[in-house]
């Protein structure tokens, strides 16, 4: 069994902006007499931050983690962490939250952060205002990517630099 | 990075009103953030593309609003300044937040507005009153997956027919099975959760999910509520926190539980 810290799987967190973001775009109030401007990318931005991460490298790494548990035996109950064999695991509950945090906010960055050649302008903004470490968006990776970076956080830097080689 | 060449002219908010030219709506349009009742203290935090915000009074409502940028686009600072404003008026009493991008062509439409539907949004605002928004999200975790194998025959028998003729293919579909297992479980939780909360609240909406993040759902909770509401949380939190990670969001403005579209017969 694995135990949870209360403040880890239910940390009060003030709004920021990928938790509110749905809310500002898709809920509140709309005047027919006003206009509600359509922005450009804004359907991308909604549809990306709630990306399915289901992907065949998730369910490698399942099968793996699977293949690892003794079910001839039921000797003792493993625990997920000594499954899936690293510190991280330790910590899903925390990790699980953090990297939800972590994707999305990604997500939605990469998004605020148009391509360039539609919107040159943002790329430095988005450099001075987020206080995340940049990373990059490897669609159909993510776990594969999320295992990296809590494994070796340093190696985030790397990867991006790749990305934007891209 | 091309950017540097092109920011300076979109950067420079601050000295912009005044020579806004190409509007999309019109010159004079205005950006609106929501409605409140009349009399409250004007915002002092910088509205979308840092412009100032003003309060247009009129029924015994008013509108806080600014100049409409230029170009208006999902840009993170001018959407976490149209959420700064909104907790600047959340702060003073009940509000009618819009949805971020709401402009209004012209003063006398906002006002025209105001009139005729004054007695529908004092309603609203009345709703509203005295409560916050909470919004609850939560993750699927895997923390119980080992025990999902063992408990699960299907599980189990896919694994073990897997790990006797281990190859690609059935290594996809094992996982594939297992996250499925481990979502659905999630899910499970996540009703759980809001038929738990659900009481602690006036009002209950649910919101978009997908794979992993199973649960979306805001609460409509009378301040005085709010911490036996957030105590509620942690509880459940403790209780399925192997399949479910979850965090609450707020105290926010109303936004999940305002009418979208009031007054006006519906349009679109």
């Amino acid at each position: 069994m694995i135990t949870y810290d209360d403040e880890v799987v239910c940390a009060p967190r003030a709004g920021t902006l990928y938790d509110v973001l749905e809310l500002i775009l898709d809920r509140g109030m709309v005047i027919d007499v006003f206009v509600r401007v359509s922005l450009v990318g804004i359907e991308i931005l909604k549809v990306d931050a709630r990306i399915v991460v289901a992907s065949v490298d998730t369910y490698l790494r399942f099968a793996e983690a699977c293949n690892r548990l003794d079910l001839e035996h039921d000797v003792r109950s493993k625990t997920v962490p000594e499954m899936f064999g690293s510190p991280v695991a330790k910590t899903v509950g925390r990790a699980g939250a953090r990297r939800t945090a972590r994707s999305l906010t990604d997500k939605v960055r990469d998004v605020l952060t148009p391509e360039p050649e539609h919107e040159p302008a943002e790329e430095t903004e988005e450099t001075e205002t987020r206080p995340r470490g940049r990373a990059e968006r490897p669609r159909g990776r993510p776990a594969a990517r999320r295992r990296d970076e809590d494994d070796r956080p340093r190696s985030r830097p790397r990867r991006r630099t790749e990305t934007e080689d891209e | 990075m091309t950017a540097p060449a092109t920011t300076s002219p979109e950067a420079a908010p601050e000295t912009a009103p005044t020579t806004a030219p190409e509007t999309a709506a019109a010159p004079k349009a205005l950006y609106v953030y929501g409605i409140a009742p009349a009399g409250i203290r004007t915002p002092r935090a910088p509205g979308v593309d840092g412009a100032a915000v003003r309060l247009l009074t009129g029924s015994g409502l008013c509108a806080a609003v600014s100049a409409a940028p230029r170009r208006l686009r999902p840009r993170r600072r001018d959407l976490l300044a149209h959420q700064a404003v909104l907790d600047e008026l959340a702060a003073q009493g009940p509000v009618l937040p819009m949805r971020f991008a709401v402009l209004s062509p012209r003063t006398d439409t906002l006002l025209a507005q105001l009139r005729s539907d004054a007695a529908h949004l004092s309603r609203q605002l009345d709703g509203v009153r005295g409560c916050v928004e909470l919004n609850v999200k939560g993750t699927a975790v895997p923390g119980h997956f080992a025990d999902l194998v063992r408990r699960d025959d299907r599980l189990r028998t896919l694994a073990l027919r897997t790990r006797r003729r281990p190859d690609y293919e059935a290594n996809v579909r094992l996982g594939e099975a297992i996250a499925l297992g481990v979502r659905r479980e999630a899910r499970r939780a996540a009703r759980e959760v809001v038929d738990r909360l659900a009481p602690l609240a006036e009002r209950t909406v649910q919101g978009t999910t997908d794979d992993e993040q199973v649960l979306s759902a805001s609460f409509l909770v009378r301040s005085e509520d709010e911490g036996r509401f957030r105590e509620a949380v942690a509880e459940r939190a403790r209780a399925c926190g192997d399949r479910l990670a979850l965090s609450v969001t707020g105290p926010l403005p109303c936004y999940s539980f305002v009418d979208p579209r009031p007054a006006s017969p519906a349009g679109r």
